[in-house]
């Protein structure tokens, strides 16, 4: 008899002979019953209907399957990334300084978190830490700006030409290419350049003409004239003077046969371009040229 | 392409094969509850996981998550059979000494099915009630043909000695 014999007689795989030999066998009516009674054998009731109701019930409507999981799933990931990469950006940025600039024949109104006020005058720009400005009030100018200076720890203004320090105070910094004036309205203003430490009362400036420190008369006004569309100057070198021009109206000034160093003293007005360009021609003796955006001045003798 | 995840043939599917992972589980732990809460949870697993589960390969994979649900976790119980009563029926002019035998023989068959390692009465009964050939069974339990036809033999043996009060 072959290896489990029982089983192939069973799924019906005996060969004659081997199924005679069996038949002839003693247990064979015994296995022959147990066939026949097994085959009527029934599995408790099982309702494939109602357990597919179930299921669709009770866990299908709430598990998710899998293959609507997985977009879920990209979007968690392309969140989180995008979440890092935001609080990272938003820390690096937070650790940057803040910046202000202005354009030519732009201005700006800067309010820093302790409620102190810059104006900035065109052409300028400002730089300060904005998480550290509890700790550290400092502004860094480039250009010209008034200051309304709220009360508190000691507020600093660096330029290339040296510092401004006051606890709480209004006053005007101008630092430009070469020249550097300092304008206290109210309160008391230090200033230090080259290491020399200067005390500014109220109404009273700083000056420093490429280097040389220029004694100034008495400001006018509580505030600066350039607040008011005006800029003003006294005793200043045209050079200077048409500087301010240029970048008041966003225009290139040139000059033929004028001497630049002469001192000027009047105002210009800053929103009238012609009004502003009669206000220094005239005291200075110049005719000048329109040609869209450029401006010429030449010396009133000059044939053209 | 067709779909797990597509209702109808997931619906399909089930009628198909639940009744057979139930009697499976239930052959082998004569549990009728646990029988239903892995008919459950196997088709739970396989919605789950219907895009990765291809239809020819759901059936086989059902099998095996119902099979490691109670794995090793509960014993196995009594299990209880009904007894077809077409064979009574059939023969209303048997002699009450008759019927007293075969109702006997039936106690014994009971007992000696349960008598069984669950492996081997799983194996009978899914051939003899459910009338599977071995290598679905095979394909059931993860094992070859030969191992089944093995059991098969095993049990029968053993079920023929119990009764026979070898």
């Amino acid at each position: 008899m072959q290896e489990n014999y029982l089983a192939k007689w069973l799924s019906g795989e005996l060969s004659d002979e081997e199924l005679r030999e069996f038949e002839s066998s003693p247990e064979y009516a015994s296995y022959q019953k147990l066939k026949d009674v097994s085959s009527k054998l029934m599995a408790p009731d099982f309702d494939s209907e109602k357990a597919l109701m179930r299921l669709k019930d009770e866990h299908i409507a709430n598990a998710p399957r899998v293959i609507s999981l997985n977009p879920f799933k990209k979007f968690l990931r392309v969140a989180a990334v995008i979440a890092i990469l935001l609080a990272g950006s938003y820390f690096y940025i937070n650790s940057l300084n803040e910046n202000v600039s202005t354009e030519f024949a732009e201005r700006s109104e800067v309010v820093l978190p302790d409620n102190s006020e810059i104006f900035l005058n065109v052409d300028s720009r400002i730089s300060y830490s904005k998480k550290n400005w509890d700790k550290n009030r400092n502004i860094d100018l480039d250009g010209e700006a008034f200051f309304k200076v709220a009360k508190g720890k000691k507020f600093t203004v660096s330029t290339e030409h040296g510092t401004v320090a006051v606890l709480g105070t209004q006053f005007n910094v101008e630092n430009r290419n070469g020249f550097f004036e300092v304008t206290c309205y109210e309160g008391l203003v230090s200033v230090t350049h080259k290491n020399q430490e200067t005390k500014l009362s109220a109404g009273s400036s700083f000056m420093v003409i490429n280097g040389k420190i220029i004694k100034t008369g008495t400001p006018k006004g509580t505030i600066p004239s350039w607040m008011n569309n005006e800029s003003s100057f006294e005793s200043i070198p045209l050079k200077y003077v048409l500087a301010e021009l240029e970048r008041q109206f966003n225009i290139k000034v040139s000059t033929e046969n004028i001497d630049t160093n002469l001192l000027f003293t009047g105002s210009f007005n800053n929103t009238d371009l012609n009004m502003a360009l009669k206000s220094i021609s005239t005291p200075s003796k110049t005719n000048f040229k329109i040609d869209g955006d450029n401006v010429l001045f030449y010396a009133g003798n000059t044939l053209q | 392409m067709s779909n797990v995840c597509e209702d109808h043939i997931f619906s399909e599917i089930f009628k198909k094969h639940s009744k057979t992972v139930f009697n499976f589980i239930f052959y082998k732990f004569g549990n009728e509850e646990k029988a239903h809460d892995a008919v459950q949870e196997a088709f739970v697993k396989l919605w789950q996981n219907c895009s990765k589960v291809s239809p020819d390969k759901a059936k086989s994979y059902v099998y095996t998550v119902a099979n490691n649900l109670y794995l090793n976790v509960i014993k196995a119980e009594k299990v209880r059979l009904k007894h077809a009563d077409s064979l009574v029926n059939d023969r209303t002019n048997e002699s009450p000494e008759f019927l007293m035998e075969e109702k006997e023989y039936k106690e014994k068959l009971d007992n000696a099915l349960n008598a069984l390692p669950d492996n081997q009465r799983t194996t009978f009964l899914l051939n003899r009630v459910d009338g599977k050939k071995y290598a679905e069974i095979a394909e059931m339990e993860s094992v070859s043909v030969k191992a089944i036809e093995k059991r098969m033999h095993l049990a029968l043996k053993s079920l023929r000695e119990h009764i026979d009060g070898i």
